[in-house]
């Protein structure tokens, strides 16, 4: 039974959230069904104008959205000439008919509640306190004409009026805070999806980009460095038949420059694709790794236990990490021992390079640790030095498996 | 300068055919004979198997994946036909890929870096003397060897002059090229050469690439 009446309650309310003005038309047609009794009031001018008035306060509920606080002072209004001509003032005259109150005045609370849910503190504190001076008010100029009551029946009249003014007002303030509090938590949704598109953008960005990197040299490959070698091999061919001929020194040594020059530029032009992208990654971080740790003038120890390729653009960070930080230790560190383990870690890869040199290696602005930092930051990546004075260095970098 | 030899039969496998087209026709107004020129290992091993030459010139990046094709194609030809010399010629000079090479084959092969294609005599020289069953490896990787070796300590006891002359037996050269390289007699050369076996605790080998190979390992270990 229970979910079901839970169901039906929250088809209700989602009804109620898609139609506002229907749910409050209805609203104001139940509060004015209410007074429905005054139209038998005599004459018929009298019952026309207590209609009218009952009419006003139900038309401030079905407006009570677009404009809260005139809906309320309209209402307000009402309320206190009721107070002053509805009720049998002390030893006045009779009370104007048209004025007395109705069970359509609970429009007020319903009004109060709408300030208290739409406006701020201060606006809806005051709409409590006025509520709650008329209530007072009303009591007060009721009592007397009904003198024979008890004094409990008094204090419980006080205390119902006065209780349910609270209420509206507590529930209306309570909605409010919800609904800020909702706004909240959407504008923290929309800040989470962004980061995340953000994010997935930028492993494009990056993995775009090592894709690039690695086309623009295995452009140069075929392209530019094969063209400058057989143009090298020509000038080559050329100066020996020079040489043979050997009778014009100018021309040879014309032609000797620009053979020298061609191999140059080919040293040249292979250091640089080397540099945009080791084409010995692409088989692989652990080969890639063994080739240089093969170069290094301090001997190296690699372990290597990735099984799962990360992305290329991730070894390749790794990868220009580990030649920075062997380059760093040759120069710097006077170590005779160099270790470099990969591992799989959670999601991703952990690299640290170890050395038994000096130590003090340190992360500062504008240094060759910061740049790797910043290197392994556009991927999330983490980079950590350890490294006492005296020794033994460790850094330590932590990078995803993708982008 | 290589004096004039025997015309080579040689095998060209290398993708771009500006560098296949332009080997061919130096190799060929040198008086050798291409009898294939092809662009991926697939090819070359075919072509090396019907011609059976003398040497095979082999890049090591070729299609499909473009990272050791030839390498792997140089090995495989060495395995099954030792008779063929390989040359494995690089854009890149690869330590590993050279001491891999030169692991499996005690003679008949070399490594070099594609720029050394420049200095055509040179290059012809080294090809020559792959195809005799000689030993060529880049100056390159042997400086390199050099710089990584682990027994500084050793090295630093051999003179300049002895030094030069270990690297020139790790890239293959003949105690004859070495004399000519240094402009120093062959007594000189092999007093050189004996000194630093000696120095380095090397057994004193015979042939030129017992003693290559027995410096490469050396200068690895």
């Amino acid at each position: 039974m229970e979910p079901y009446a839970g169901i039906m309650l929250q088809d209700v309310y989602a009804w109620v959230r898609r139609h506002p003005r229907t749910a409050d038309g209805v609203l104001a047609a139940l509060l004015l069904a209410g007074s429905a009794g005054q139209l038998r009031i005599s004459p018929l001018s009298t019952a026309l104008a207590a209609t009218a008035v009952s009419g006003v306060l139900a038309v401030t509920v079905i407006v009570r959205r677009r404009d809260p606080v005139a809906a309320f002072a309209a209402a307000a209004l009402i309320g206190a000439a009721q107070l002053v001509f509805g009720l049998q003032p002390d030893g006045g005259g009779p009370p104007v008919r048209a004025l007395e109150p109705t069970v359509t005045d609970l429009a007020l609370a319903v009004l109060l509640y709408t300030l208290a849910a739409y406006r701020p503190r201060r606006i809806s504190l005051a709409g409590l306190a006025a509520c709650l001076a008329g209530a007072a008010v009303a009591v007060a100029r009721w009592a007397p004409a009904h003198a024979a009551n008890s004094g409990e029946l008094l204090l419980a009249a006080s205390a119902g009026l006065g209780a349910a003014v609270l209420t509206a007002w507590v529930l209306g303030d309570s909605m409010a805070y919800r609904r800020a509090y909702y706004v909240s938590l959407e504008d923290r949704i929309a800040v989470a999806e962004r980061a995340r598109e953000l994010q997935e953008r930028r492993a494009r960005a990056v993995d775009e980009s090592a894709a690039r990197l690695r086309r623009i040299e295995r452009d140069l490959h075929d392209g530019a460095q094969v063209r400058l070698a057989a143009l090298a091999m020509t000038l080559g061919e050329i100066k020996e038949n020079l040489e043979q001929v050997a009778d014009d020194d100018r021309m040879l040594a014309m032609v000797g420059a620009a053979h020298q020059n061609a191999k140059d530029t080919l040293a040249e032009l292979r250091d640089l694709a080397r540099g945009i992208h080791p084409p010995v990654l692409d088989r692989g971080l652990g080969p890639a790794l063994a080739i240089l740790a093969g170069t290094s003038a301090i001997p190296v120890r690699l372990t290597d236990s990735v099984t799962e390729r990360p992305s290329p653009a991730i070894e390749a960070i790794a990868y220009f990490c580990a030649a920075e930080l062997l380059a760093n230790v040759t120069k710097h560190s006077g170590a005779n021992q160099i270790t470099i383990g990969v591992r799989e870690q959670d999601s991703g890869i952990v690299m640290s390079v170890t050395d038994d040199g000096d130590g003090g290696a340190r992360l500062v602005p504008g240094g060759g640790l910061a740049g790797l930092l910043e290197r392994v930051q556009t991927v999330d990546g983490k980079l950590a030095v350890d490294s006492p004075p005296g020794g033994p260095t460790s850094v330590t970098i932590e990078l995803p498996r993708h982008a | 300068m290589s004096g004039p030899s025997a015309p080579l039969r040689i095998v060209i496998a290398e993708d771009a055919a500006i560098m296949r087209d332009g080997l061919t026709q130096t190799l060929t107004r040198r008086g050798h004979e291409v009898v294939a020129a092809v662009a991926d290992a697939d090819a070359l091993r075919k072509a090396v198997e019907e011609h059976r030459p003398d040497v095979a010139i082999i890049d090591v990046r070729m299609p499909p994946t473009h990272t050791d094709e030839g390498l792997r194609a140089a090995l495989a030809i060495h395995q099954d036909q030792p008779e063929t010399g390989v040359l494995v010629f690089s854009q890149y000079i690869e330590t590993q890929s050279a001491t891999e090479l030169f692991a499996l084959a005690p003679g008949g092969v070399g490594y070099l870096l594609k720029d050394r294609v420049a200095d055509v005599s040179d290059f012809i020289d080294a090809i020559t003397r792959v195809a005799q069953g000689g030993t060529v490896l880049d100056p390159e990787v042997v400086r390199q060897l050099f710089s990584a070796s682990r027994r500084k300590d050793t090295l630093a006891g051999l003179t300049p002059r002895e030094r030069e002359v270990l690297s020139l037996i790790a890239q293959g050269r003949s105690n004859a090229a070495i004399a000519a390289a240094l402009f120093i007699s062959p007594k000189v050369v092999e007093k050189h050469v004996a000194s630093i076996f000696d120095k380095l605790g090397l057994a004193p080998s015979d042939t030129d690439n017992r003693r290559v190979i027995a410096a490469l390992r050396y200068l690895e270990s």
